[in-house]
Parts: structure tokens; sequence; C-alpha cells
């Protein structure tokens, strides 16, 4: 008897949950015919590349000297990521970072209101109170968490804005194996540059996502940079070689 | 064994499950004799004479936090190869440093700079030699990334510690969460900031008011040390003896360590350190960021040198034409900083 009383109750309790659920939910019948989206998601398809090629890790390349050398890590951060609008005010995607590498193309930047825009811009690398954040306060989901390997100085508490490592042929001829690592560690407020596409324009239209399509250049990046004898920076240590690099990212980046 | 069960054989399975319902609903309960106190928000115990520390309001120590920080800073688990712990460089039994020029890492490798004591680091703005670290808790990072120290990938330290028999069990009791890189951090930051120093024979006589505690030499180095013929007190200052700036004090004319130079890149930091707390310096040594001097009488010689003509040399830093007997007398100021119980 006890086991049937019970049975009604949990019956009860579960229809009740059950209406409330029900409650919530919008009765399709009596809304009008589904108004045009206003919101469309918006992404970056982002090429890696080295010159006319795609990056990828451990593949061999030339530089610009045709210089033999690869790539074990190619990473970096976009972040304040702005839309213009057309009349030249401007939607800040807040919050939004993206940890860019060459065997990821898509990067969802969130939904933004469908129209037409000027152009857009961002920031390659993170803007000061971003930098100098706890990394350890970030899940692991979240691209300022530490990194496996990290980009992130722990020595120094800030992030590395983009990582380059790999081999390099060192010989004057040029004609070698890879016979030294080089690693290009860029980082420091002061290093952080405004990547500038302000009159790229493009519309996002109802009813259809929107891909900005991108590309970056290796070789651009290092545009000037004689591997040879410029192998390493650790942005602190130098000063003018990591500068260099900044200052060749507008360059590295073109809309595909 | 049949006489065991024997009383509960009577109670059949109806009985089982109201048993089972009882015990649970019992085992939830708190026996107020008995009760865990391991997560209440303890007070530090602050030496007299010291403020109370600030603390980050989501690392209140509590003695399951402590306990647990306490377990990892002494734990080998957190370096490649399981043989370097936060410990191994800084010894409870020298004051929380290793009595090495250099400190010895993974692999036997040399560091690159002198371990400072971790006492009263709680009072710590900034942490390392060039400051570049704002907080205990992102300090956690560095000696395990770095890869002269303990070479490894905090990711990885997370995971072995997910893995361990007792760690997943600790950090749960202490932090409601699992092992990650913000509870590891925070439990070692914890612990850290419970490392408090000051009861020496000077603070027997500065807060205890024990005249008898420092003997005639004492005082007179003492003096000098404040007054305008030692000029120590400038940057070696209140109850942590240090004012926490970045100063060139001329040790070098060409630094192979730029200092803090290396975080801020700015030519006017070369050579610049911050400037250590002098207690228990008497047995802390060798002395400077690359304990490079390797008595107190070495330190005071160099002060009362001058030290070499560095562009970026603190204006403090001037020959003092001290004499011999106040040079002793200086050094025997600086042995009563020695705390008797920690």
């Amino acid at each position: 008897m006890k086991k049937n009383k019970l049975i009604l109750m949990a019956a009860v309790a579960l229809l009740t949950t059950a209406t409330i659920f029900t409650g919530c939910k919008k009765d399709d019948d009596d809304t009008p015919a589904p108004t045009p989206n206003t919101e469309q998601k918006l992404s970056f398809h982002l090429h890696t590349m080295v010159g006319s090629n795609a990056a990828s890790y451990g593949v061999q390349y030339q530089d610009a000297s045709g210089r033999k050398f690869d790539i074990a890590d190619l990473r970096y951060y976009i972040s304040n990521i702005v839309l213009i609008k057309n009349d030249g005010s401007e939607l800040a995607l807040s919050g939004k970072v993206l940890l860019v590498n060459p065997a990821t193309q898509e990067y969802e930047l969130g939904e933004v209101p469908v129209g037409s825009y000027k152009g857009f811009k961002f920031l390659l690398g993170l803007d000061s109170a971003t930098n100098h954040s706890d990394p350890t306060t970030y899940a692991a989901s979240n691209p300022l968490s530490i990194q496996s390997p990290s980009i992130h100085w722990s020595w120094n508490s800030g992030y590395i804005f983009m990582k380059i490592e790999g081999q390099v042929d060192t010989t004057l001829a040029a004609n070698g194996p890879l016979d030294l690592q080089y690693f290009y560690h860029v980082g420091l407020d002061n290093l952080k540059r405004t990547i500038d596409f302000s009159t790229s324009a493009f519309t996002v239209v109802s009813g259809s996502d929107y891909e900005i399509g991108l590309e970056f250049d290796l070789l651009q990046a290092l545009n000037n940079v004689d591997m040879r004898t410029e192998n390493e920076t650790h942005s602190f240590n130098n000063l003018p070689l990591a500068t260099k690099i900044a200052d060749n990212w507008q360059d590295s980046f073109e809309l595909e | 064994m049949s006489s065991i069960l024997t009383p509960f054989a009577s109670i059949g399975a109806k009985g089982w499950v109201v048993l089972s319902i009882f015990i649970f609903i019992f085992s939830c309960k708190k026996d107020p004799a008995i009760e865990d106190t391991g997560n209440d928000v303890i007070t530090l115990q602050i030496p007299k004479g010291f403020p109370y520390p600030v603390i980050p309001s989501d690392n209140q120590p509590t003695q399951n936090r402590i306990d647990l920080g306490k377990k990892i800073f002494f734990d080998p688990i957190l370096s490649r190869d399981s043989t370097i712990s936060c410990g191994s460089c800084h010894h409870t039994d020298k004051k929380f440093t290793d009595g090495l020029q250099f400190s010895i890492g993974i692999d036997g490798n040399q560091t690159t700079r002198n371990a400072m004591s971790i006492l009263n680091t709680a009072y710590q703005p900034y942490i390392f030699w060039d400051g570049g670290v704002p907080n205990l808790e992102q300090q956690v990072l560095a000696p395990i990334e770095n890869p002269l120290e303990m070479d490894f990938d905090i990711n990885q330290v997370v995971a072995r510690l997910n893995n361990h028999p007792e760690y997943p069990k600790l950090f749960q009791k202490a932090y409601n969460q699992p092992p990650s890189v913000y509870t590891l951090s925070r439990a070692i930051a914890c612990y850290e900031r419970t490392l408090f120093t000051g009861k020496s024979r000077y603070d027997d006589y500065l807060y205890d008011n024990n005249t008898l505690a420092l003997n005639a030499s004492e005082i007179n180095g003492m003096n000098i040390f404040f007054g305008e013929n030692g000029e120590c007190f400038h940057c070696h200052n209140e109850y942590n003896f240090t004012d926490y700036s970045f100063k060139n004090n001329g040790l070098y004319l060409f630094y192979a360590d730029s200092g803090r130079a290396r975080i801020t890149t700015l030519q006017s930091d070369v050579g610049k350190f911050k400037v250590p707390s002098l207690r228990n310096i008497e047995l802390t040594a060798p002395y400077m960021h690359d304990g490079s001097l390797a008595t107190l009488e070495d330190v005071i010689e160099h002060y009362n040198s001058g030290g070499q003509p560095h562009p970026n040399k603190s204006g403090l830093i001037q020959p003092l034409n001290l004499t011999p007997q106040e040079k002793q007398d200086l050094v025997n100021f600086l042995k009563t900083l020695t705390d008797k119980n920690f």
C-alpha cells in the first residue's frame, strides 16, 4: 500500500514538473510567421601561409632569400576585434580572444547584427589589462589559459603575442641542413599592433552566417629578418628584432 | 565470522534498507564534539609590530589549504623527473634559502640567481629579484616551467596530481575542486603566506622594550644602520627591512644579469634588483642577486667602498668611511635580526 502511495506521489511530482516546463515553452501556434534574423554568426576563415604554401609543422620551407627552415610552433593571439558600421560607429566584440594556429582555419567571433559594415580591425596581441591578467584563473577551454606548450611568460607575467619556433639552415651559402633552433617570442605591451581593415567593406545578410576570409603570411612577418643571424628573441633581450617582426604584422595579413 | 553476523541475520532485506537509510542520514550529520574546522578561515599569527598582510579573497587561509600547500611545496612531483621540489632550494633549516651561490635545479643545472628566502613573502608586492611576477599565485608557474629548475609543463603537473592516490581528495577538501592550474597555484601560495619571521633579539629590543637584548656593539651598529653614516635604512626599512624598491647598488660596472631591465627593457633599469629583506641575514649567505658576496663582512665592505660607478647606481651608495670597529658593529647588529624560533 505504502509503495502505491509513493508511486502516486512521484507521478504527481513529475506531472507538476512537466507542467512547469511546458509552461515556459512558447506556444508556436500563437506566434506570427518567423521574423528575419537580426543577427548572424560571424567568423574569421584564416589561412596561415608561408608565401604561397599552407603552413604546417615539420614541413621544410624557404624564406625570401632561399634559406631553408621549418616550423615547430606558430601561434598568435588576436583580440579586441572591432567592426566598423556604415555610420562610422564601432561595434567591439568585447572579450573575444583567438589563439590562431596553422591547423585551424575557422574562428567564430559570435553573433553580430545583420547589415553593411565599412570594415573591421583587430589587435595582434592583447591589451595591457588582458596581457597581465592571471592565466591560472581561466578555464582550460579559454585560449588565455596556460597552453601546452606555454605561450605565456611565467617569469615576466604576460603573454607571448606571437610565438614562432623551428629550425633553420644557418650555413653562409644556405645549402646545409637545418642546424639551429630559432625562436621568435614577440610580446610586451608595446609590441601589440592594430591590424587595420577599416576600409574592407562587407555585408552580413539575414539567414546566412558570414565568414571573413583572411590570410596570414609568415614570410611577410619575417620580412627583412635574416634568419641566419637574427634567429632568437624573447622580446626583452632582443627588442629591435621583436619590434621588427611586430612592425611587419600589418602587411602579413590580407583578405582572402 | 558467523557469530559476528548473527545479530544482523534476523534483520532481513527490508531491515537492511531501513538501516542503510538510517546510517546514511546520520553519517551526514555533523557531530558538534568533533566538528571539522579544516575549512574555517584562519587568522594568521603575525609577528609583533607587523601589519596583517593583504590576502586575495579567493585564497583565504584554511588549515586544509595550508596543509595541502605544504605537502606540495615539499613534493618533487612538480618537476619533470620528480627530483626537484620547492623545498629543494628553500630549506627550512636555512631560513628557506639553500646556502648556495646559485641554486641547483633539474639535471644538476645551475640557475642564474641566488635563491631568496621566502619568509615574510606574504608582504612582497611582486615576486623575484626583478619583480617580474605580481603575486605568489602566479609565481608558482615560474619554477615549474623554468628549464633550469623543474623544466615541466604545468598542465602535465595537474594531470599527475589528478592521477595521484591522495591529491584529488586533498584538493577537493581544501578548495572543493579537483587539482587544476588554479587550485595548484592557490594551494602553494596559501602555504607560503603562512611563513613569517619576526622574533629576533632586535624585535625583543624594539617591541618588548628589552633594553638588555642588544649589547653595546650591536646598539652602535643599529645606530649606524639607521643613521646618516650608514644610510642602510633608506632602503632596508620597516618591519621587514626592505622598501621593496629596485636599486642598482653599484655591484658592477657591467652587469651579466640586467635585473629589472629584463622586465621593463629600460636602459635606466639595468643592474637594478629588488631590495631584499635583511631578516635572518646571518643565516642566508651568500649575498646579492648573484650570491657573489660570501660573508656579511664582504657586504659591509662593498657598501663602505661606495661600489662601482654605474650610471644607474643609487645616489645613496657612496663611500662611508667606516672604521673597522664600526664595520664590526654593523655586522653584529645584522646578526641580531636572526629569528630564534623559526
